[in-house]
This record gives structure tokens, sequence and C-alpha cells, in this order.
């Protein structure tokens, strides 16, 4: 095996490893999951901080019915 | 840092300023409800950078939805160093209700009179002064969309929050000024922090207040009690709005002057709607336009000029021969747009992006990659698994894209709003009220934000059901997986038109949408269907930078995505499908003993019944793997679509060598899965219909836990997402296949639909006796 294969190899454990650790990383933080880093547009609302969890956590129980 | 927070009324203009102050491209619709959840960005123009927070839309401080509850305790807990209260200065007097409830909270204010332009335009006046000298706090005008006014605003903003503000109320004149008073008192002796809103939203009743203060209520029911009114009685709630109202329309409201009008005049928005929501006309006329968009985007007969005047192909014409030069961009471009029929925008530019750029891109990196002294299996890998799989997914950027410019076109005139309201009707048969449609149609873009965009929706019941069905309103990520399967029917068994079946599995997923709820709601999920109230915005021009915004944040979203999870997931691919359960290296022609095929082969039965499983034979389990890879990223589906055909097309045995796998946005690896499975049109449909049900994607899948929070709720979603999609992916292929099993799908539906009415029936009887 040349150093080519073996770069290969090496860089393509490091994007797998890469990309499922930053998602839990992201996850672990209270980000999201769904790959924009949240800063899409949308994303204040898809952005769920522990603070923010625990805002929506007995919000609809707040709300009036 | 200090924080401001944007407060005011929904669709009043407040995301639109918060971009404007902080160079943010955060989502800005033409309909109230756009953001369900506040932002933060930072200003920098002031003596000190200042943090702006963008808060969710709110009519009063008595919130009716999660969203509005969001706001309303950032601004009293948190307490911003200044609230700049956003009024829509062409709705002045509504606006203002809100203003005097925020003015009742000890916090610095300031009144940012916005879409002062369009009051000019109209030839009205409003004296900002006056304003200011009864409202005691300042008010600036601006136009949050033309940037006008933003620096006076932030300046009089910070200057304001370095002052203390003690609440003032307009109710002080009212009736209910010594019940306030004496409530006031009291809750003063017991601490509470800025008593006079707590004691204003005690008298009126607020829930959130009451559960609060639950000691102090006996006592407050005692001042009650010597209150009378002849009008309102004791709906406190009431008397109070209509105190507040009575105030701002005889102190505030002068403070506009409108330009005399010799008699009453429809505006534009009004005879545009007189068409547009017609009772009769209104869907039709939403159809219409539905089909124009996916005419736009994806026909290769645009305006159907090709059928109709019989146009001659670039062969014909001697342009396009075996012979041709394949670097003539001229006549590559023209191929681009004309063939024997003129494409249509979307197309065209789908064209260009593949055939030109991506297409040349990665032909050459794969061509370099071929010439180095790599090893056969490296060079597989990167040919075969990463740039197959990259490609595939980047080739549907530009329908994507154009798809979802439509969609934000009408958004961002505000027509969407207008479906909503005529769909209203219609929904409340299947017990949702129209405003459940405003998720729905944000599902056509992506599904994580329309999930959470059913915070808006006040009934917990209706909120859960809608959540359930966003993914049936397939997403720009699934958009891959309709074209390019649609494509390979028409292209292989020359079956149809891509454009049609595109749109008719648009439509599929909606008429799902609407009997899973209609099911839902009169069985599991019964309840009343809240009333649908919304403010109709009027029609404007959308705004270009608003365009470009959106497309550039969909297109960094979904290339960032294919360098990541989708890259990710094609090299696990590749390997599964090279390697055997024994560790040994696979050539491609070997895949069929791979550890992705072992493992497939142990699912593949389950999807007997949809067409694609067993009875595919040995190569079948393909479509299993990309389903399953779909449930990572819907993006997923066409990548291993890409990585898995690369290796088929490699079998001699199979004689499929002259497909281009890279080429035709996926269609050619889809031909090369027929061609090695002999799989038929309609177990293709139902493989269509099937990833447009299933689980949708991780992301969604863990909004929708958090938006749901009940476990059980959670759980039941998951259920549903499966057995419905079965269920529909059963139904298209049994009955594509064997037409006369419609009867006993039909007879299934009618039973199951009998069971239903009479069980709601005996209920409804217990309930009457009891």
């Amino acid at each position: 095996m040349g150093v080519l294969e073996i770069a290969l190899i090496v860089g393509c454990v490091a994007i797998v490893t890469g990309v499922v650790v930053s998602r839990i990383v992201r996850k672990k933080r209270g980000g999201t999951t769904c790959d924009c880093g949240c800063d899409c547009a949308h994303c204040a609302g898809c952005a769920r901080s522990a603070e923010r969890e625990g805002d929506s956590k007995g919000i609809n129980h707040l709300a009036k019915r | 840092m200090k924080r401001f927070a944007l407060a005011g009324n929904p669709n009043c203009g407040k995301t639109t300023l918060f971009n404007s102050l902080t160079g943010s491209t955060a989502h800005v619709g033409n309909w109230p409800g756009v953001t369900v959840d506040k932002r933060d960005g930072v200003y920098k123009k002031t003596p000190e950078p200042v943090a702006i927070v963008d808060l969710p839309g709110i009519y009063s401080l008595s919130p009716y939805t999660p969203e509005e509850v969001i706001a309303r305790n950032y601004i009293l807990d948190e307490k911003p160093d200044c609230v700049i209260n956003i009024v829509d200065a062409t709705n002045l007097e509504r606006n203002l209700y809100l203003t005097t409830q925020i003015l009742e909270i000890d916090v610095p204010m300031v009144i940012a009179l916005n879409m002062m332009d369009e009051v000019e335009k109209a030839g009205d006046k409003i004296d900002a002064e006056l304003l200011s000298s009864r409202l005691g706090v300042p008010v600036v005008k601006i136009s949050a969309l033309k940037e006008n006014g933003l620096k006076d605003l932030m300046e009089t903003a910070y200057a304001a929050s370095l002052k203390e503000r003690v609440g003032t109320t307009v109710l002080e004149e009212s009736s209910l000024a010594h019940l306030i008073g004496d409530v006031r008192i009291a809750l003063k002796g017991q601490g509470v922090k800025g008593p006079l809103f707590h004691a204003i939203k005690l008298v009126e009743n607020d829930s959130i207040e009451v559960e609060m203060h639950k000691e102090t209520i006996p006592m407050i029911d005692e001042f009650k009690a010597t209150h009378e009114d002849d009008v309102f009685g004791d709906d406190f709630e009431a008397l109070v709005a209509d105190a507040r109202y009575k105030y701002i329309s005889e102190y505030f409201a002068p403070a506009l002057s409108k330009k005399k009008q010799e008699k009453f005049s429809m505006s534009r928005s009004d005879k545009a709607d007189k068409v547009l929501t017609h009772k009769v006309w209104g869907i039709p006329i939403f159809l219409v336009i539905l089909f124009a968009i996916f005419h736009l985007t994806f026909s290769e007969d645009f305006l159907y000029l090709g059928a109709i005047f019989k146009l001659p192909t670039l062969e014909d014409l001697g342009l396009l021969t075996e012979d041709a030069d394949p670097l003539h961009y001229g006549v590559r471009l023209l191929a681009c747009i004309y063939d024997g029929a003129v494409f249509s925008p979307g197309v065209i530019i789908n064209n260009i992006w593949n055939n030109m750029l991506v297409g040349e891109l990665f032909g050459r990196l794969g061509g370099l990659v071929e010439g180095s002294s790599m090893a056969p299996w490296a060079v597989g890998l990167i040919n075969n698994g990463i740039f197959d799989g990259i490609s595939s997914v980047l080739s549907f950027l530009p329908p994507i894209l154009v798809l979802f410019l439509f969609f934000s076109i009408l958004e961002d005139s505000g027509y969407m709003a207008r479906i909503a309201f005529i769909l209203d009707r219609m929904f409340r048969r299947f017990g949702l009220s129209g405003r459940a449609f405003m998720p729905m149609i944000m599902g056509f873009g992506c599904s994580v934000p329309a999930m959470i965009n059913t915070r808006t929706l006040a009934d917990d019941k209706e909120r859960t059901a809608t959540v359930r069905v966003i993914p049936f309103f397939s997403c720009g990520a699934k958009l891959p997986i309709l074209t390019a399967v649609a494509g390979a029917i028409v292209a292989y068994f020359g079956v149809g038109n891509a454009d049609v079946i595109t749109f008719l599995m648009y439509l599929l997923g909606i008429v799902t949408a609407v009997v899973t709820v209609l099911l839902m709601r009169n069985t599991t999920l019964k309840g009343e269907t809240p009333p649908f109230i919304m403010e109709l915005p009027a029609y404007h021009a959308p705004q270009f930078k608003n365009l470009m915004a959106h497309l550039w944040d969909k297109t960094k979203h979904f290339v960032k995505k294919a360098f990541t999870i989708i890259l990710a997931s094609t090299i696990v691919i590749w390997f599964l499908t090279h390697f055997s359960f024994n560790w040994h290296f696979l050539e491609d022609e070997a895949i069929n003993e791979s550890i992705l095929a072992g493992v497939s082969q142990l699912v593949q039965p389950i999807f007997t019944p949809l067409g694609f499983g067993s009875q595919l034979g040995q190569f079948g389990w393909v479509f299993v793997v990309a389903a399953v890879a779909g449930l990572i990223a819907k993006e997923n589906v066409i990548a291993t679509f890409a990585t898995l055909a690369s290796c088929l097309v490699a079998m001699a045995n199979l004689n499929i060598g002259g497909l281009d796998i890279a080429a035709e946005e996926g269609i050619d690896a889809v031909q090369a899965m027929i061609l090695a499975t002999g799989i038929s049109v309609p177990a293709l449909i139902a493989f269509i219909a099937f990833n447009m049900t299933t689980i949708p994607c991780f992301a969604a899948v863990g909004t929708a836990k958090a938006e749901l929070g009940d476990k059980k709720r959670f759980n039941g979603t998951l259920i549903f997402w499966i057995t419905s999609s079965y269920a529909v992916a059963a139904m298209i292929y049994t009955i594509g296949s064997w037409w006369w099993t419609a009867f006993i799908w039909a007879a299934v539906a009618a039973a199951a639909t009998a069971l239903v009415v009479l069980k709601n029936k005996r209920a409804a009887k217990t309930v009457k006796a009891v």
C-alpha cells in the first residue's frame, strides 16, 4: 500500500469520525443536528440551546387555551 | 453588553429590522408568525456594541400560543436594557394595543414607527412628537425595509437605555383605576417587583399571573366584587381591552391625519384578493399556480411548444451528431436550452449546471484520479464512491433552488397567507385550521423549521397532527429522489412526463396528509378545531434581497450537507459494499457478498409488499439500502444509488456498462438499478411514495421529539410514519400491479371509516347520557 492509499484511508476515517463527533458535540452543546450549524435563516428557530430547552418545557401549559 | 429587544405585532417588520441592524439573514416572510423563537445579533454603531434580540410577534402580553410565551417571558424575566416596540404605522391603532401593555413594565422603551414610507405614499401623516408626548416615550419614524431612520432609532434607544423607567398605564383614567390601584398596593406590599403590570394582568384574569399569585387571588376577587359594569359584567379581560382601545382612539389616534378620500376605494390588494381568495376559484387558482411552478421548474417542453408545433431535434438540424466535437461549447449550450422543445427555465439552469459545470468538474477530477498511480480499489473509492455520490447530490441543487425561489416569491408577496385563508374552510372539515397550512407549506422547503413553526398553533392535538404530517410535504432533500426516479421511469419505460409525475407525487403527499389528519382527528387526536383568525398582509413585490438571502441560505445548507453527512455516508456505504464479513476486500462485481448486501438481504422480504423486496432477486437489496440510508438524510438515497449503481455497471453479466452514473442527475443510476433488478413502474412509484412518507431524516426526527415533548406522543409519531408510509406504498404497488386490488383497498377503507364513525357515535351517545 502506497502513501496515497494510506492518506486516503486516513482521510476517510477522519471525515467519518469528524462528522459523527461534530454532531454529537453540537448536540451536547445544545445545538441542532440538522447540519446547518445554527446559521441558516430559519435557524434561530432550530438552534435549541439548553436554556431554550428550559424555555420550551412547559410552554404549552402556559399558553392560554 | 446591553441587550435591546425587538417586540411588536406579528408581521410588523421586526425580523426585517433585525436583519438590517445586525446584517443577519434571518428568515423573513410576508405573513404573521414567521418567527417562533428569539434570536440574537449584534449592532455595532452605538457607543458600545448592543445585542439585538428579535422576538416572535405578539398581539398582547397575554399569550395564547407557545411562541407568544417566549416573547412575554423575555420582556418580563430577562429585563432587556431597552424594548424597541415596532409599530406598523399603517395599522397604528391596533398596534398600539400592545404598546399600552409594554408601557406598564418597568423597562426603558422606544417606539419605532415602521413602514413610514407606506404611510407617506398613501398621503397620510403621523405626528410623532404628539404621539411621543402622549405616550411618554420616544417615538422614531423608520422604514426597516428601506433602512431609513435606523441610526436615529438606535441612538434614541441607546440614550433611553441609560435611564431607569417606571411603568405607566393608560388605564389611570378608566373606571378600573381604583381596582388596579388596590391590587397594585397589595402586590407592592408583598414585595412584587414591577407591581403595575402584574396588577393589571391579575385584574384581567391572565392565566399565567393567576398561577403565579395564587395566594392573592381571594383578595383580588374581593376587590373585584365591588366593581360593577353594565356592559361587560364581570368579564374583566374585555373591560381592560375596551378601556385600552378607548384611550388609544381618544388620545393616540389623533396623531394620525389621513388624506381625505372622496369616496371609499379598494386598494390594489383588495382588488387582487377579490380574485385570488374567491370562494370558488381560490383553490383552482392555487392548484394552477402550483402546477405552473412545477412546469417552470421541471418541464422539458416549455408551454408544450415542442408537442404542439412538432419542433425538430438538434439531431434533425444536423447540429448534434455522433461525431460532433464534444468540446463545442456553443452546441452544448444550445443543447442545454433546446432539443426538440424549448426547456423550462428550471431545466435550462439545471442542464447548464450539470452538463457544463458539475459534470465537467467531476469528469476532469475523475480523469486525474484514473491517471494517477493509485491502486484500483482507491480509484474506485474516490471515483465511484465519493465523486459519484457527491456529484449526484450536487446535481440537484438547481431544481431545488428554482423551486424554492418560486415558493419564496409566493411567500414574500403575501399570497401564501391567502392560501391559508382560502384553505381554512377545507381544512376545518379535516379537523385542522387554516393556520396549520403555513407550517405545512414550509415543509416543502425543510421539515425542521416547519415543525418548529407549529408553535403558532394554539391547540396541542392540532399541533401534534400537523407535526406528524409535515414530512408528507416533500422537502427539498426528497426532490432528488422524485426527479431521478421519475426521470428514469420516463427514460426507461417511456411512461408519462417527468414534471407531471413529480407534480402528482407532490399531490400524493398532500392527499396522504389530508387523509391521515382526518383519521387522527377522528380517532387518537380528537378535539375541536380552534378558530382561525389571521391578519392578511398587503401584497407587495417580493424583495430581491430577501429572495437572494433565502436562496443563498438554501445553497449553503445543501452544499455543506453534501460535503459532511453525505460524504461520510457514501464512504461508509462504499466500504460496507466492498468488504465481506471476514474483512476481505471485494471487487465491484462481487458486491453481493458484501456486509451491506448480507444485512440488507435479511430485511429485504419486509419490503416485498411494496414491490422492492424479495421479488427483485439478488440485487433487490440496493433499494432497501437506499431507503434506509435516507433515514440519515434524504439526499443519501440518491448518493447511495450512485455508489451502488457504479458497482452494478461494472458487472459484465448485467450488460449495463453504457450508462454514465454521474450524468443525468441520477437518472442513469436509477436506470442501472432497473436493469439489474427488473423493478416495475408501480414498484418505483411505491419506492418514491415510501421515501416521501416514511420517517424523515434524523434532524426532523430530533425536532419532532423536541417539539412534541411527550414521549408517548413521539413514539406514536414514529409508528405513524412507519405504518402510513408502508400502507401508502403497498397500496400504490398492489393497485398499480393488479388493478382489481383497488376494490380490496376500498373495502378496507370503507370498513375502517364505518368503524370510526360508529365508535364516535357511540362515544357521543355516552357523553350525552352522562
